[in-house]
């Protein structure tokens, strides 16, 4: 199943990254140019999505579960691969849900940040395909001098995780407090 | 307001990558004596090669950095009437800094095709002594092909098996320099690696330095040459004991043990008594000096020994494999760092070429190979062939190890493996807790725009 992930993985690649730069010009642009990305950017973001999680499952499948939970590359592969496409889940709910709105005021730049970190997200997930196949890159290097060496596997100590709790409950208080408002509003 | 959550939520997920960034790889890897582990500071440490050869004898000339001289293995201390053994093996280095320094090389000519592709982890068994899942009896490095399955290190071959093995030259000629138990007698430790890792047929260059019989040493040094009976702890532990003293106890300059000497408290004597090798076990000549940091350490041995069934037989022209191994800081056992395998030439293109020579000495230049060693942890030959290894069909595919692993990517594999159970759980709490994360902030951002929306 290996060669079918490595073609089917070039989609979501190709349409997240296009959707980013959708957000990057839509972010910076109001005029004919930049609506025209706005209403391509839902298609390519969902398609990304459906294809991203072809391309994840045919991916879990090259290798046996106990092999890719072992080795260090297998898992950084996997644990960026699963942001990845949850990420992007997550900005084409937005996109998809609130329309136009999300080029208004602050939020507009909020995007452009989010297709930011989408970027790396998703370089750093093919960075570690590649490493995977035998093709490396010097993404690799640049990751090591920012602290991350890419041949030990990416994990959190037990008070970072605690913290990370923490931050996602005070982000659900945020999201539910802010849905309140906007119902009783 | 809204524009306040807004910011506030992108903040908190972005401080939440970044904290995550920046304590990733934490707090879990730490040293653990109760299951032999420990991680030394440094994972990779160069090691330079030379090679040289004339009609009779191979002359490898090795030279790495140390900070400290390795020149006492275990020792006995004196200390209130009775002595103390000092210096063990133990997981790590020997708090005490006693332990000595070695250098190692094996050598194939082909019989054992594995150790070229993979190097030493062919001899890495399962129940290898100073493994976490060491056996209960004390097993130590050995060939694939001498166990009837693979990883069980009990279930040996038939003996009529082992030995047509041996005779088809399915073992690797181990040359194991010792800083402590053959460098003072001026020779290194021939041995070989089959269905265990043994001495060549003959006498070891030690012997133990303790009568059990009457709990008390067998010799001690000769005043009347040494000018002392015995040595002193604080000088051994502060290093200040040189090569250029009587460090070891030579059998033949040594003297009896005199009980009634007039022992004092840090009084310390060697537990080896060194002295040249036997037959087949002494082939290995030697010279090792350290300076400076380095050891500079120079092996020679006859191209034919007339051993063949514990050495391999160079000839001119051949082509080898080899792969290196020091211990230093202190540490014995597996606490070592390797190398993957090189090939040898004699005279011809290799990794590393033996250069011909008239003469008796070789004239060494300034040009070395370079070689790269790592910390290998615990990686064993059983599970490179198991499902926890990605590669474990490239093995079986006969790719060579260098074609998909450098030495420092090695090594950090090596660390994983040690807390390869731990590790997988924090990652995958890790991958849920970023999903969930992910899943809140999208929460977030969804309520604070949609108020926009709304407003």
């Amino acid at each position: 199943m290996a060669a079918y992930h490595v073609v089917l993985i070039h989609f979501p690649i190709a349409l997240w990254m296009v959707s980013s730069l959708c957000i990057f010009i839509r972010a910076f642009d109001d005029g004919v140019l930049g609506q025209a990305m706005d209403r391509a950017l839902p298609v390519f973001l969902v398609l990304g999505v459906i294809m991203g999680a072809i391309a994840y499952l045919v991916g879990l499948s090259v290798w046996p579960w106990e092999t890719l939970s072992s080795t260090p590359l297998g898992r950084n592969h996997m644990l960026m691969a699963s942001w990845s496409l949850a990420y992007f889940t997550l900005l084409a709910f937005i996109r998809y849900r609130h329309g136009p709105a999300i080029w208004q005021g602050l939020s507009r730049w909020i995007m452009f940040l989010l297709a930011g970190i989408g970027v790396v997200l998703v370089g750093i997930t093919g960075t570690l395909g590649g490493h995977l196949v035998g093709n490396y890159t010097e993404v690799s290097e640049l990751l090591r001098r920012f602290g991350w060496e890419v041949y030990t596997t990416y994990y959190l100590p037990d008070l970072t995780l605690a913290i990370i709790g923490v931050v996602t409950l005070v982000l659900l208080a945020i999201g539910l407090l802010g849905r309140n408002r906007s119902t009783t509003g | 307001m809204q524009n306040i959550k807004l910011t506030g939520a992108f903040a908190l997920f972005s401080g939440a990558l970044l904290v995550s960034w920046v304590t990733h790889g934490t707090g879990v890897v730490r040293d653990d004596p109760e299951r032999n582990i420990s991680i030394p500071d440094t994972l990779t440490v160069p090691l330079q090669v030379q090679a040289s050869y004339n009609d009779q004898d191979i002359f490898f000339r090795y030279r790495w950095p140390s900070a400290s001289m390795g020149i006492f293995h275990d020792i006995l201390r004196y200390e209130d009437g009775s002595w103390i053994t000092e210096g063990g093996g133990m997981p790590g280095p020997n708090p005490f800094g006693v332990h000595e320094d070695r250098v190692a090389m094996m050598l194939d000519d082909g019989s054992v095709p594995e150790f070229g592709r993979y190097g030493g982890y062919i001899t890495i068994g399962d129940g290898l002594a100073g493994l976490t899942d060491e056996a209960p009896e004390e097993v130590t490095k050995y060939l694939p092909m001498t166990r009837n399955t693979l990883g069980q290190w009990d279930d040996m071959a038939p003996d009529s098996e082992l030995a047509q093995l041996r005779s088809a030259g399915y073992f690797l000629d181990l040359w194991h320099w010792r800083g402590a138990r053959s460098n003072p007698v001026n020779e290194a430790d021939d041995q070989n690696v089959g269905a265990g890792r043994d001495g060549d047929a003959g006498e070891a260059s030690y012997t133990t330095n303790w009568d059990s019989d009457i709990s008390q040493p067998r010799v001690m040094f000769d005043i009347a040459s040494a000018g002392y009976r015995a040595l002193n702890w604080d000088d051994v532990q502060a290093g200040r004991v040189s090569q250029e003293q009587t460090y070891a106890l030579i059998a033949d300059a040594a003297v009896p043990y005199d009980p009634d000497a007039g022992w004092q408290n840090g009084d310390l004597l060697p537990r080896r008594v060194i002295r040249p090798g036997a037959s087949s076990r002494g082939d290995i000549r030697a010279e090792g000096r350290w300076a400076d940091g380095y050891w500079d350490v120079t092996l020679a041995r006859a191209l034919d020994t007339g051993n063949p069934v514990d050495d391999k037989i160079l000839q001119d022209l051949g082509t080898y494999d080899v792969a290196f191994a020091i211990h230093r800081n202190a540490t014995g056992g597996r606490w070592h760092y390797v190398s993957l395998p090189f090939s040898l030439g004699l005279a011809r293109e290799a990794d590393i070429m033996a250069t011909r020579f008239i003469g008796t000495m070789p004239q060494w230049s300034d040009t070395w190979s370079d070689v790269t060693l790592f910390y290998p942890g615990q990686v064993t030959w059983p599970s490179l062939n198991s499902a926890v290894h990605g590669g474990a069909s490239s093995i079986a595919d006969r790719v060579p190890v260098r074609a998909r692993h450098s030495p420092e990517q090695l090594a950090y594999y090596g660390v994983e493996h040690e807390f390869r159970t731990e590790i997988r759980r924090q990652w995958l709490m890790t991958l849920l807790a970023g999903i969930l994360l992910i899943g809140a902030f999208g929460v977030a951002l969804n309520a604070t725009i949609v108020s926009r929306k709304g407003a």
